[in-house]
């Protein structure tokens, strides 16, 4: 894997000491804060966007700020809107899905990347090819699939749904640091007389933390937003999710997008605390996997 | 390293009970609120019945509209001990998709809106909707605004009643009309002078959202009736006539010269019509064509200044050199009920639809703003002005032309829709305009 | 030791859990998709066996190939785009100082739905107050460009939206592959004398070669389906200049009631982006004994 490493040669000794490099790292602070910039700016936006009326969301500046601060719009967004009731089964939705999701997709590419068998491949291929299907081609089969399920208008139908198309973007993301991983240790447990279950939760599971956390935060992100298959087989009130609220400001013919906002900026604060939450786990899962076992 | 695991797994499984739990307690009580067949087995003395019905009125976004509803189900659960009436509710949107997904496996509620022609010719093809005639004969045969209900008939049957009627006037800003020294223009040419007034003095002339590009067809539809009087892009549309019609090409070139002119707002075929109307709102645009679903806008909703809102008015699409009759009108009903053939309490549901329709149309307009396609009588109800205008215009209307993409089926209203963008954009002359849509109709006919 | 990992029972209970979950609900769709594609249905009322002709008709439809057309524009653009983030990536797994929190300010716009997202550039093309036109205007640009009422435009500005929007995405995935690099061979490295480039061209990217090929998978498939923006803020117009397969395919189902029709767009999407997978997997596994 490391082939590459002697054909480096010593030319460049102190490169991290020159002026010329350290103007080099001022000018990349500098696009790089620019860049952290338009990519921080969209909540700040959203934030004065959730405190217009219509008449200011449109027709005025987007950069202007709120001329007189509809406070209101959140007022809406959690009763009109519903956010206060929907809000749980959001998170528990999105929850389970985003564990069923991960732990199917380890198994899944532990055994294909790591166990003996003639028909990895394959099965692999199956799970690829489920990346490819559009949803919305998938919604009518989906529909009447639940349907002889009995399972319109019950949780289980979004939460299975999202853990299937889920499945291959996980597994492909997976896959690809699988197959960087050092097998070394796994190989010695196995010699070292391991189970497979063992070896599996105790040496690769652990090992594969950074990998788990973002395809949970890649996953929970989806779920968390997702509403097309909410709409579809979800009617009833006690079930539906957080973007259902959003629909509650879209009207005939006129929709309010004052209190879309206020519903969209309660609704981010749940994912930014557990995107920051996970995303540490990226660097300390790694720190605990490469201690050696 | 071990002692990692351990935790994860064990939060795992903590949270997949909590999971199933959920799911175990959805279940338990499913049965309740899903279906009406299972209830109606068990014999005490009043028949339980649920009529399942899906609006798109959101409270958020149609407060009034949505307190009218939840009033009349009250209502009628007062009046019919033992049903219920259990609501749905979606945005426009997922309404629509999600009534198409319903239908493909024939679980529509037992009552749901629809709109007129195109959108429920479908729905009607399959066998879907119930025939409603016989509750327009007996409960409500003059109820309705002559042509509204007609509007929901395939071959002399009814299968839905409409809600509400709405006409297409010119929405303007009198004040900036007065700073630039503009009258009403009564004809076209009258209107051209005024845009280019506007133009003149960097006013946007007229706001559209030809996005959405039923906007910029209700402009084409008006010219079409100007040039071609009430009956030819109907004509067209039905093949007893042709899109190739003279008139209705002519009306094509007319849209080109507005826009060659700079009549429209800058972009306006990639605006949204909220986002259209926002240059009206802001009083930033002159003129604005929209029907008068939006006059709470112009009248009583708070969120726009009142300066603004003093400022509104609509006159009658102008003339073209003489020809046409102001009297006119692009409009019609917009949603109408329906009662689901297979509905396992058809007849409640219809009795509900019957109820339903008169009292909103005893309520809409006082309390929401809408015009129902009930007749209604103004002289017991408090109404801004311009409501009372309207109302007025509408006894006096000769003609109310349904919206083109509502008549057409709805593929070929989608090439109408693109070839509105295209001829707006200049991408197309106005005889291939109306080739393009000429051959459309002709393949459906085949 | 082999024995141990060749478990046949292991195997099946680690694999079918979530083969049964797709089989039942991705396989099923599909196979529906491709039978519906072969009906003259509108999606409501009784269906009518018609063989092949949606597919034929599809072969001869110019509006589904011009949306072919954009789909692929997208997945070139996005494939592309995929070296930016790797750059950006690269830079931040360095031992900069904030690099911690600058990835984190990078991954924001991803979590953010599509509902937002496309609030936000409709605002920043707005043709008239919108903040792109706004600042052209400052630096003295006159006749601003209408961005997405040209049908010139409208492609290209859609498309620095997505990828804007996926931004995070692959940071993020990029991020986390090179944090499972040894800190001992990038050591190794500059002991060696390796500047900072170099080390990222020669020891970190062959490192992770596997993640950048699924990457580009991800990359090719998602954009050939993608939707969400392109249906939010131009519907495909004006007039088709921005229609994708994925759009064309919900137009013709759920707007023009030819879902036989629109199923059949839906299967030959799939199978445009099985091909293309497949290409995909030839031109890069051809030197590396990683499969995936």
């Amino acid at each position: 894997m490391t082939k590459s490493n002697s054909s480096l040669k010593t030319k460049n000794k102190s490169y991290n000491n020159s002026l010329g490099n350290r103007i080099g790292l001022g000018l990349l602070y500098l696009v790089l804060g620019a860049v952290a910039l338009f990519q921080i700016y969209p909540l700040v936006w959203l934030f004065f966007f959730s405190l217009k009326t219509n008449a200011e969301v449109f027709g005025t500046s987007p950069f202007a700020l709120p001329k007189d601060p509809q406070w209101g719009n959140y007022l809406k967004a959690w009763v009109d809107g519903g956010v206060g009731a929907y809000f749980f089964n959001s998170v528990w939705v999105t929850v389970t899905a985003v564990i069923l999701t991960v732990l199917f997709a380890s198994f899944v590419t532990f055994a294909i990347t790591r166990m003996d068998w003639k028909l990895n491949k394959l099965v692999l291929g199956l799970f690829m090819v489920g990346l490819m299907v559009p949803i919305h081609s998938a919604l009518i089969p989906l529909f009447s699939f639940f349907l002889d399920l009995n399972l319109i208008d019950h949780p289980l139908s979004i939460i299975l749904t999202y853990t299937a198309y889920n499945l291959p973007i996980t597994i492909m993301i997976l896959l690809g640091f699988y197959y960087t991983l050092p097998r070394e240790v796994e190989e010695a447990a196995v010699m070292d007389g391991c189970s497979v279950h063992r070896i599996f939760f105790q040496i690769t599971l652990p090992m594969t933390m950074p990998v788990i956390s973002t395809t949970a935060i890649i996953n929970m992100i989806y779920n968390w937003n997702e509403f097309v298959f909410v709409n579809t087989f979800i009617s009833s009130d006690k079930y539906k999710t957080l973007t259902v609220g959003i629909q509650n400001f879209i009207g005939q013919y006129l929709t309010d997008w004052g209190a879309i906002g206020a519903t969209l900026m309660i609704s981010i604060i749940p994912v930014l605390i557990a995107f920051f939450i996970l995303s540490n786990r990226i660097v300390d899962g790694i720190a605990a996997g490469s201690v050696k076992g | 390293m071990n002692k990692k695991a351990f935790p994860f797994i064990l939060g795992l499984i903590a949270i997949l009970m909590i999971a199933l739990a959920g799911c175990a307690s959805g279940s338990e009580d499913d049965g309740a609120s899903g279906s009406d067949d299972s209830d109606n087995e068990s014999g005490s003395d009043v028949e339980e019945k649920t009529i399942n019905f899906m609006h798109l009125w959101p409270e958020g976004s149609s407060r009034q509209h949505h307190l009218i509803v939840n009033d009349i189900i009250a209502e009628y659960e007062e009046a019919n001990p033992g049903i219920t009436v259990e609501t749905e509710i979606l945005g426009n949107e997922q309404y629509k998709e999600k009534l198409k997904v319903l239908s493909s496996s024939n679980e529509l509620p037992d009552v749901g809106m629809t709109w007129a022609a195109g959108f429920l010719d479908p729905y009607v093809g399959g066998d879907m909707f119930a025939p409603l005639d016989d509750i327009i004969e007996n409960d409500h045969s003059d109820s309705f605004v002559p042509g509204t209900a007609e509007a929901y008939a395939i071959d002399g049957t009814t299968y839905g009643l409409p809600l509400e009627l709405n006409i297409t006037p010119v929405m303007y800003n009198k004040a900036i009309f007065e700073e630039h020294g503009v009258e009403i223009p009564e004809t076209f040419e009258e209107l051209k002078a005024a845009v280019q007034t506007f133009v003149d003095n960097d006013v946007i002339p007229i706001t559209l959202g030809n996005k959405d590009s039923w906007t910029g067809s209700m402009w084409y539809m008006y010219l079409a009736d100007r040039i071609g009087g009430a009956e030819t892009l109907t004509n067209a549309i039905n093949r007893s006539g042709s899109f190739e019609d003279p008139a209705l090409v002519e009306a094509a070139a007319k849209v080109q010269e507005l826009v060659d002119m700079g009549g429209f707002v800058k972009g306006y075929n990639g605006l949204a019509n909220d986002e259209a109307k926002g240059y009206f709102i802001n009083e930033q645009a002159a003129m604005y064509l929209m029907a008068t679903w939006d006059l709470p806008q112009w009248t009583t909703d708070e969120n726009n200044p009142q300066e603004f809102r003093d400022n509104v008015g609509y006159f009658k699409f102008p003339t073209v050199d003489g020809k046409g009759d102001k009297n006119s009108y692009v409009g019609g009903p917009g949603v109408g009920l329906f009662v689901a053939e297979d509905s396992p309490v058809k007849d409640e549901a219809k009795d509900f639809v019957s109820f339903f329709v008169e009292k909103w149309g005893e309520q809409a307009v006082s309390n929401a703003g809408v015009i129902p396609a009930t007749k209604v009588d103004t002289e017991n109800v408090e109404l801004p002005d311009m409501y009372i205008d309207v109302l007025n215009d509408l006894n006096e209307a000769s003609n109310i032309t349904l919206y083109a993409d509502v008549q057409m089926s709805a593929s070929v209203a989608q090439v109408h829709l693109n070839m509105i963008q295209a001829l707006f954009g200049g991408e197309v002359s106005p005889e291939e305009f109306a080739k393009e849509q000429e051959d459309a109709l002709a393949a459906e006919e085949e | 030791m082999k024995q141990v990992m060749s478990n046949k029972l292991i195997i099946a209970m680690y694999t079918l859990p979530a083969l049964i979950l797709i089989l039942a609900l991705v396989y099923v769709p599909i196979v529906m998709t491709g039978y519906y594609g072969l009906m003259e249905w509108d999606g409501i009322g009784a269906k009518t066996f018609i063989g092949l002709e949606n597919y034929i008709g599809l072969m001869q439809d110019a509006k589904f190939w011009d949306s072919a057309y954009h789909s692929f524009l997208l997945a070139a653009f996005s494939t592309l785009s995929l070296v930016g983030y790797l750059v950006i990536s690269l830079v931040l797994a360095n031992k900069l100082k904030g690099s911690e929190l600058l990835r984190k300010i990078y991954l924001i716009p991803m979590l953010l739905s599509s509902v937002a997202i496309a609030q936000l550039w409709l605002k920043i093309y707005d043709p008239n107050n919108g903040m792109l036109n706004s600042l052209l205007e400052i630096f003295g640009v006159e006749n601003t460009p209408t961005w997405l009422a040209d049908p010139k435009l409208v492609l290209i500005s859609i498309f620095i939206a997505i990828i804007w929007q996926y931004a995070g995405f692959y940071i993020i995935i990029y991020s986390a592959a090179l944090k499972g690099i040894p800190e001992s061979l990038v050591e190794a490295a500059r002991i060696d004398g390796a500047n900072p480039i170099q080390i990222a061209y020669k020891v970190k990217l062959p490192l992770i070669a596997g993640v950048i090929k699924v990457t580009i998978v991800l990359a090719i498939v998602g954009s050939l389906k993608y939707f969400d923006l392109i249906y939010v803020m131009t519907g495909g117009g004006p007039n088709g200049a921005s229609e994708v397969l994925a759009s064309y395919m919900y137009k013709e189902a759920f707007a023009s009631y030819n879902f036989g029709y629109g199923s059949a767009v839906g299967f030959a999407l799939l199978v445009i982006c099985l091909i293309i997978t497949w290409l995909v997997r030839k031109l890069t596994a051809s030197n590396e004994e990683i499969q995936y």
